[in-house]
């Protein structure tokens, strides 16, 4: 579904050079369940960017469902990006002005389906994260929780086969972060390949594979030994 | 997706309110300035008769003295009546008409309407078809009342209405005019061409068109006085009316009409042939000086369109220039704040091109709303001129071109005005705004 190789990502200023990822090598198959940790500034949302098209890498080579994206211009990008994936963040992003219906359509007005379509899908993915019946509430109306979901949904809409959620439950108490996690689980139960950014080890643990990113780099982790550091920690820092 | 992105600019107006109002403003004030001047100038340089540009003209004759002290090379505006005369009964174009203009006492015979002056013009039968005048009833004329000096007369709609029963036909009705008698052969519809071009010496260029016409040899028998200005450049020979009848000077306007724009060289040969033949009667004394307008000439060379009102024009587009100039900090603020909305837009799928294309939309749409504002600015703008001086009713109309230029302008201006704020908005890193969320 996804893999990179060898890829780097260097940060230029005038004055500095930031090497953000450098050998970067990851492959991650159709399906899976990804758990991605690491220490802050260890180039985590550098990976979750590139991955997402949403920044360039400066070399190395990344794949997405087979297709090559380097040298890609920003309109084949864009499509890339609104049928391939769908993003998840860690402060819900929902545009405060638009209700929740309007939210989940934007990335399907950019898709170019009809409005029937539109609003197949757009039912079809509310009823899936249990909040059809607010269609026309808007963001504010709602709890952390509920937008998350509604975060979800927008991202489903479209259908895509890689899910990137950046810290999904950051925001969120214990117990809405529970239920966010279990529907990230029925999701990927239902065929999505899911990268999760995370600093909670009990949601990594959930995964079933976790990638350790150090320095720029991977340090894939066997799921036992995951499970017992997961055990062990006391703060996601110690992951 | 054109849809789409008209839905959100309108919904996006209703997103910081505060800072909307003052867009809208800026840019309907500066509209409503531009509009309002625009409109004075696009109807003072007007020319109502396009299609007989090159048909319609005006001839001058230089009857000027040898030495003549300020002489700035041109002939006199208007013609003398006895070159006017000779003109008309020579008959040298297709239609032709001299023309004076008249300040008549109508006096209506009814107690409850008092006699009252009004605006007339001593002219020839082909007046009515050269310059297009509509009749409502009845007709010109014939050319046999205008050579026996009947008395007959062609009046308004409006001054129809005042003196009969409104929208009944007068046709063989009589008329007093001037204390004499007139039967009226004909009343004009409504009829205002702007600017007024067949009177264009003097001050009624913008007035609307007169209550009265009269057959010329009719007025001058019974010694009409004229309305308008005279030149004069020697004593007339004798006193009074009769006097101005025979002198060089010069106050009565003329026209001529020619079947094809092609006739006009021809035209200019026999005016040549007439000053020569006057000038071996002892007249005409200088080199000979014709001059043939067409419509589009005489309507330049009469400086239809004062330098005042171009400046006008001119200062107006220059304050249009600094409210777009505000628009385009007010706009950069307005969507300065919503990098977040546009990185999420991004991430979702929508390409630079979109955001583009959403955001200039957004912009157009603020110029709609300036745009219904400033017209209501500039009628009021207009009506406000109107009640400061009358004479410019005609000029300070809103009229169709007007309403659509005024809306092409204010979209335009916004979208002038949306280019570099849109094009910052499409520079927005997505990944930096989405995890600074």
């Amino acid at each position: 579904m996804l893999k990179m190789q060898n890829l780097s990502k260097v940060y230029r200023t005038h004055m500095i050079e930031t090497q953000a990822l450098r050998g970067f090598d990851i492959h991650v198959r159709e399906g899976e369940f990804v758990a991605v940790t690491g220490p802050s500034g260890s180039g985590k949302t550098t990976f979750l960017n590139i991955a997402g098209l949403l920044e360039e890498f400066s070399s190395g080579e990344y794949l997405i469902d087979g297709v090559n994206v380097a040298g890609l211009d920003d309109n084949a990008r864009s499509r890339l990006r609104n049928e391939k994936i769908g993003f998840i963040f860690q402060g819900f992003n929902l545009i405060p002005d638009l209700n929740l219906f309007d939210n989940v359509d934007v990335p399907l007005r950019y898709r170019g389906f009809d409005s029937a379509e539109r609003r197949r899908r757009i039912e079809q993915s509310l009823t899936q994260v249990g909040l059809a019946s607010r269609q026309r509430h808007y963001p504010a109306e709602l709890s952390g929780g509920q937008q998350q979901r509604v975060a979800i949904a927008r991202a489903l809409a479209g259908s895509p086969k890689l899910l990137l959620a950046d810290e999904p439950t950051g925001n969120l108490d214990s117990n809405m972060a529970r239920g966010v996690m279990e529907l990230l689980e029925e999701i990927n139960a239902a065929g999505t390949t899911i990268l999760m950014v995370t600093h909670d080890p009990e949601l990594a643990a959930r995964a079933q594979r976790n990638v350790h990113i150090i320095d720029g780099q991977v340090s894939d982790l066997e799921h036992e030994t995951r499970r017992a550091l997961a055990s062990l920690s006391t703060t996601p820092e110690a992951v | 997706m054109f849809r789409y992105y008209l839905s959100l600019g309108f919904r996006s107006l209703r997103r910081n309110p505060v800072l909307t109002a003052l867009m809208v403003l800026t840019l309907s004030v500066g509209v409503a300035a531009s509009i309002t001047t625009l409109t004075i100038l696009h109807a003072m340089s007007g020319n109502p008769l396009p299609h007989k540009n090159e048909q319609l003209l005006v001839p001058l004759l230089d009857n000027l003295p040898a030495d003549n002290g300020n002489d700035d090379g041109e002939p006199p505006e208007q013609l003398t009546f006895m070159d006017a005369m000779k003109l008309w009964e020579q008959k040298a174009a297709s239609r032709q008409t001299p023309l004076y203009g008249l300040s008549p006492a109508i006096d209506s015979g009814r107690a409850d309407l008092p006699p009252f002056f009004t605006e007339g013009v001593a002219i020839g039968r082909d007046f009515f078809a050269m310059f297009e005048a509509p009749f409502l009833y009845g007709d010109a004329w014939s050319a046999e009342e205008d050579a026996r000096a009947a008395k007959v007369a062609v009046i308004s709609r409006s001054l129809a209405d005042r003196l009969f029963d409104s929208g009944s036909n007068p046709v063989g009705k009589t008329v007093r005019i001037s204390d004499n008698d007139f039967s009226i052969v004909g009343v004009l519809d409504s009829w205002n061409p702007v600017p007024k071009v067949y009177r264009l010496i003097g001050s009624e260029r913008f007035d609307t068109s007169e209550d009265v016409f009269v057959p010329i040899r009719t007025a001058v028998a019974l010694e009409f006085d004229r309305n308008g200005s005279m030149d004069c450049s020697s004593e007339p020979p004798a006193p009074g009316f009769q006097g101005y009848l025979q002198s060089e000077c010069n106050w009565v306007q003329y026209w001529a009409e020619l079947d094809a724009a092609s006739s006009r060289s021809r035209y200019a040969d026999y005016l040549l042939a007439y000053v020569n033949e006057q000038k071996a009667l002892g007249r005409f004394v200088r080199p000979p000086n014709n001059r043939l307008y067409n419509v589009g000439e005489w309507l330049d060379s009469r400086g239809v369109v004062d330098d005042d009102t171009r400046t006008s024009t001119w200062l107006s587009f220059a304050f249009l220039l600094v409210c777009l100039v505000n628009t385009v900090g007010l706009l950069l603020a307005k969507f300065s704040a919503r990098p977040g909305e546009i990185g999420v837009r991004r991430a979702l799928g929508a390409t630079r091109a979109d955001v583009f294309r959403q955001y200039l939309t957004e912009a157009a749409v603020i110029g709609v709303v300036g745009a219904l504002i400033g017209l209501v600015l500039t009628w009021s703008a207009l009506a406000y001129i109107r009640s400061l001086d009358a004479s410019l009713a005609l000029v300070t109309r809103l009229d169709g071109t007007m309403l659509v230029t005024a809306v092409a302008v204010s979209i335009a201006a916004s979208l002038l005005a949306g280019l570099l704020p849109t094009w910052r908005a499409c520079q927005v890193v997505p990944a930096l705004q989405l995890k600074s969320q």
